[in-house]
């Protein structure tokens, strides 16, 4: 059922208007402070207000103006755009929170939180855009955006990070545009409203070369190998904007940008017959087991995260590559999964970063003896990656492996899903091992924790990632927002 | 009839204004630009009431003094002249800035010239834009040309004489070119008049209508800067002052697209020629202009010359558009003739005020300048996304019509090569948002300056509001172009 309704076109304007006044009040801290949480707030009860609407099957819009003939700029919330919003805007608000403790001593904080404000501004236009094109214009946005949170450090390497970052995201975006002039000239229309827009009588050829399009341009802003380059060198950018952006907003973007294709534009039923998506499928295998191989020989922090982060991302990209209802869910699940339990360690990475300096793993011998509940919630995070039970990731893997399990040569997959937990329990268990165990001799426990800013953020995500693993089935959790979405794209 | 006289005051205005600016301000310099001003908002009225004729009441014609044609002349308000709207916005939005700019740019003496040449080379526009005969096409264009040869001449340094004289030569060469092709059509079919003209055409010999068709096309592709004729611009439009190359660079080039238009309009409806071939060329060089001129402005350090090669860039776009003759493909390049006019006087004003400001030119030097001058670099930025194409703002619309006509024509190789010229086109901009925004300045003192006088901001700021504005409601100008160009299609089926 759908409904006319202001809220989806609120939700972008709202932050849009709290960067404007944060570029506004200037270097006064305390109204810079107080507009960037207040919008922050707004906008997650502007979110969630449409979330019992939402589950009841209820759809809202919103077509603001014809932008161009034939297409506008329009809004509307259905199951899947509401999971990714609801995401953003609730980490956009704990991510406020930390950025405020840990932009303290930094230098151009008007500018970083107006862009910050921006960024969130653009990701929930790409979460309720209607059509392609407003979908195209909140992506192209978004780069634009993030660019000034990635040189931020304005040095030499924040500005080469920045380069390259540009350069990969605007030829994605090339991609992107002549994906959707073609699907236009095809379709004859842009919307995402339904379960494929495209004719099959068009020809197997061409709907492969449009898929593969779509696939480079959404494809490196998610981050698939070899698209990834951008990601390990935009590390540089300050801790808030690599947990919100690199784990969220942007690497979200592109993998909400596959979902879109795939599901609406070019329907589940077309891509099974066209069998292109085995083709996704293996390259999100690939990049899932070199992306976590290439992250056990980093020593950076950061740049760990960084690739486990690659390696993450394709799990939604084969759930949406394998073509079946359970797999699906596993990857629009993930999308918050992986977001709390990504952004929690990025969280645990800049507090150890701005409480004692260290930022590469060797040097993290005992930290745990310093900091202990930065690190315990560095073990949830880095247990729910490997998919124990109780934490979110296992939902994530659950749901993938019996999808897996439906599709053609399935078991290959759950393989991959195997090997890649393995290969997390390589890289992340050592990191507490050498925080609560390995202790340089002579240490002694002697709290210094973080600041409360980056502490609290830090242990609610982390406690998220126990509720969003225990309590999945519970009425109003990202499962059941999945479910409705997954029900609607497969015709269930 | 109230009303009706419009058009005289549109066109005869700006000549009686300019020819009087230098009596006016023989005592006191400052007041030529006053003048200038005021006659210019006579016409820009003008201009407004006829458009909105237009649009309400579709394409008419008016006789100077009541005499039709052939004997009298005529005036045709189609679609394509309500370009007059736009010439009459940035030309007044430049004349403003002047008045804070010309002071210190302009030798004291040569500034009621300096006006009176700025009237009579967008007066002379407004002329081009409306007239129904194709000698008079000429004359106006001869007289827009000649001032603003003049017009880069102005400040006096050996230089801009040098960059003039290159203009001049190329101009003059083009204008020629033009005359023979328009001696040509009168030998052929005994008619000026452009409606008749493209009635008579459909029965003539082939081969000198071709001639005649490709002196006109080397003609105004002179004037359109396309590569490779473009050599004379990127001198010319640097070194002119900043007002005055918003307006050669916004506005004059277009003159060359217009004629195009023009011409295009009559060998539709007439016939006598197939196109393709002619079509193709325009492809290719609208192709190679835009990467060309991307690769030039990517190594220049200097801003104006940036900006100067990135309008040899925006011509290719609108070329590229014209020659795949699919319906998307004319729109959008008629749709881009608008915003790069926007666009380029932003940027180019923009620029103007740092030089004004800071004293330097070089990108090298202006760094750290985004603090100093906010609001100015704001602006600039906002061009430089909207050139580049970046949603939603003007120029976005431009690449996306002429992406589909690409695909409408079956021609998804210069798709292709449109957008990827576009991001090429972002590398050279982005050099200079971070040299003003995230460098250390390499000249301390450059925080020091504060921004530009309220005349010189205002325009700048409307013009990056109307950057933002033009993308989002895009339908405005295209609910004036798409019925043009779907009737200039018409006869060859688009």
């Amino acid at each position: 059922m759908e409904v006319v309704d202001i809220r989806p076109l609120l939700a972008p304007l709202l932050s849009l208007f709290c960067g404007i006044l944060v570029f506004a009040v200037g270097e006064r801290t305390w109204w810079r402070r107080f507009w960037s949480l207040s919008a922050a707030v707004v906008k997650l009860a502007l979110v969630y207000s449409m979330l019992p609407g939402v589950l009841d099957g209820k759809i809202y819009s919103y077509s603001l103006i014809e932008f161009t003939p034939g297409i506008g700029l329009a809004f509307r919330v259905d199951a899947l755009g509401m999971f990714f919003a609801i995401v953003s805007s609730s980490l956009w608000l704990i991510t406020t929170v930390y950025a405020i403790g840990y932009m303290e001593q930094e230098h151009e904080r008007a500018r970083f939180f107006g862009f910050f404000a921006l960024c969130v501004s653009t990701t929930v236009g790409i979460a309720f855009a209607e059509n392609l094109l407003t979908l195209f214009l909140f992506y192209e946005m978004l780069t634009i955006c993030t660019y000034p949170l990635v040189v931020h450090e304005e040095t030499p390497e924040a500005m080469k990070a920045g380069r390259k970052y540009l350069v990969y995201t605007l030829l994605g975006g090339v991609f992107v545009l002549l994906g959707c002039a073609v699907t236009f000239q095809w379709a004859g229309t842009l919307s995402l409203s339904t379960a494929g827009i495209l004719p099959a009588s068009v020809g197997k050829q061409g709907l492969s070369l449009l898929f593969a399009a779509f696939v480079i341009g959404f494809g490196v802003k998610a981050a698939i190998m070899p698209l990834h380059g951008w990601l390990p060198s935009a590390m540089v950018a300050p801790a808030p904007v690599s947990a919100l952006l690199h784990a969220v907003a942007v690497v979200k973007a592109g993998a909400f940008g596959i979902m879109r294709v795939v599901f609406c534009v070019f329907g589940v039923e077309l891509l099974r017959d066209l069998g292109i998506t085995v083709w996704l499928a293996a390259l999100a295998s690939v990049t899932i087991v070199l992306a976590s191989i290439i992250a056990m020989t980093q020593d950076n922090f950061k740049r760990r995260l960084a690739y486990s982060t690659i390696s993450q991302l394709s799990y939604i990209v084969l759930g949406v590559a394998l073509l079946t209802p359970l797999a699906a869910l596993g990857a629009i699940v993930h999308i918050a999964n992986q977001a709390f339990q990504k952004i929690t360690m990025f969280f645990v990475a800049g507090a150890i970063q701005r409480t004692t300096g260290r930022t590469n793993i060797h040097e993290l011998g005992g930290i745990g003896y310093q900091m202990p509940f930065t690190m315990g919630a560095f073990t949830v995070a880095a247990l729910g990656f490997i998919g124990v039970p109780l934490t979110a990731g296992f939902i994530t893997k659950w749901y993938l492996s019996l999808g897996a399990m439906e599709a053609e040569n399935g078991w290959v997959f759950v393989v991959v899903l195997i090997t890649s937990s393995i290969l997390n329990a390589g890289y992340w268990l050592p990191v507490v091992y050498m925080a609560f165990f390995k202790v340089p001799p002579g240490t002694h426990l002697h709290i210094k924790e973080a600041h409360w800013t980056l502490l609290i953020p830090t242990l609610i995500c982390a406690v998220y990632v126990i509720l969003l693993g225990s309590f999945a089935e519970v009425p109003g959790m990202p499962l059941s927002l999945a479910r409705t979405a997954v029900e609607f794209f497969f015709g269930l | 009839m109230y009303g009706t006289q419009w058009p005289v005051v549109l066109l005869v205005t700006p000549l009686v204004g300019a020819a009087l600016t230098p009596i006016i301000a023989r005592r006191r310099a400052q007041l030529a630009g006053y003048w200038a001003l005021f006659t210019f908002s006579i016409v820009s009225l003008a201009a407004a009431a006829l458009t909105y004729q237009i649009h309400t009441q579709g394409e008419f014609s008016y006789y100077m003094g009541g005499w039709a044609p052939p004997i009298g002349i005529e005036l045709r308000f189609d679609e394509f002249s309500a370009s007059i709207a736009v010439i009459c916005l940035v030309g007044w939005l430049s004349l403003l800035y002047c008045l804070g700019y010309a002071k210190h740019a302009i030798p004291e003496r040569r500034i009621p010239y300096f006006y009176a040449l700025m009237l009579l080379c967008l007066g002379g526009m407004n002329g081009f834009a409306v007239t129904g005969d194709i000698f008079n096409l000429f004359v106006f264009l001869e007289i827009l040309s000649l001032a603003g040869y003049a017009l880069v001449a102005i400040t006096g340094d050996g230089i801009a004489e040098l960059a003039a004289f290159k203009y001049l030569v190329m101009g003059a060469i083009s204008s020629l070119s033009i005359l023979l092709a328009i001696g040509i059509m009168y030998s052929l079919t005994g008619t000026l008049n452009m409606t008749d003209l493209a009635v008579r055409l459909s029965d003539v010999e082939p081969f000198p209508a071709a001639v005649a068709v490709a002196a006109l096309t080397l003609g105004f592709c002179v004037k359109a800067a396309l590569f490779p004729l473009h050599i004379w611009l990127p001198d010319a439009h640097s070194i002119a002052p900043s007002p005055v190359s918003a307006v050669l660079s916004g506005l004059v080039v277009k003159v060359g697209v217009l004629g195009m238009l023009r011409m295009f309009q009559i060998l539709y409806a007439s016939q006598v020629l197939d196109l393709t071939a002619l079509n193709n060329v325009l492809m290719w060089l609208g192709a190679i202009s835009i990467v060309m001129g991307a690769l030039f402005a990517m190594v220049q350090d200097d801003i104006k010359m940036m900006l100067a090669y990135s309008t040899i860039s925006n011509i290719g776009y609108i070329f590229l558009g014209l020659g795949l003759a699919s319906t998307y493909g004319i729109i959008g390049a008629s749709v881009h003739i608008f915003n790069h006019a926007i666009i380029k006087a932003c940027l180019f004003l923009g620029a103007g005020s740092l030089i004004h400001q800071t004293g330097y030119r070089k990108l090298s030097d202006l760094r750290g300048v985004g603090k100093a001058m906010p609001i100015t670099s704001a602006a600039i930025a906002v061009g430089a996304i909207s050139i580049v194409g970046i949603p939603p703002t003007a120029g976005f619309l431009c690449k996306w019509y002429i992406a589909l006509g690409a695909i409408e024509a079956d021609r998804l190789f210069f798709a292709v090569a449109l957008l990827f010229g576009a991001l090429l086109i972002f590398v050279y901009y982005i050099r200079m948002l971070n040299a003003f925004y995230f460098m250390p300045p390499s000249h301390p003192e450059i925080l020091e300056v504060g921004e530009a006088p309220l005349t010189m901001l205002i325009p700048i700021v409307i013009l990056a509001i109307l950057c933002l504005v033009m993308g989002i409601f895009g339908r405005i100008p295209l609910s004036f172009i798409e019925p043009a160009v779907i009737n200039m299609l018409a006869p060859i089926g688009g």
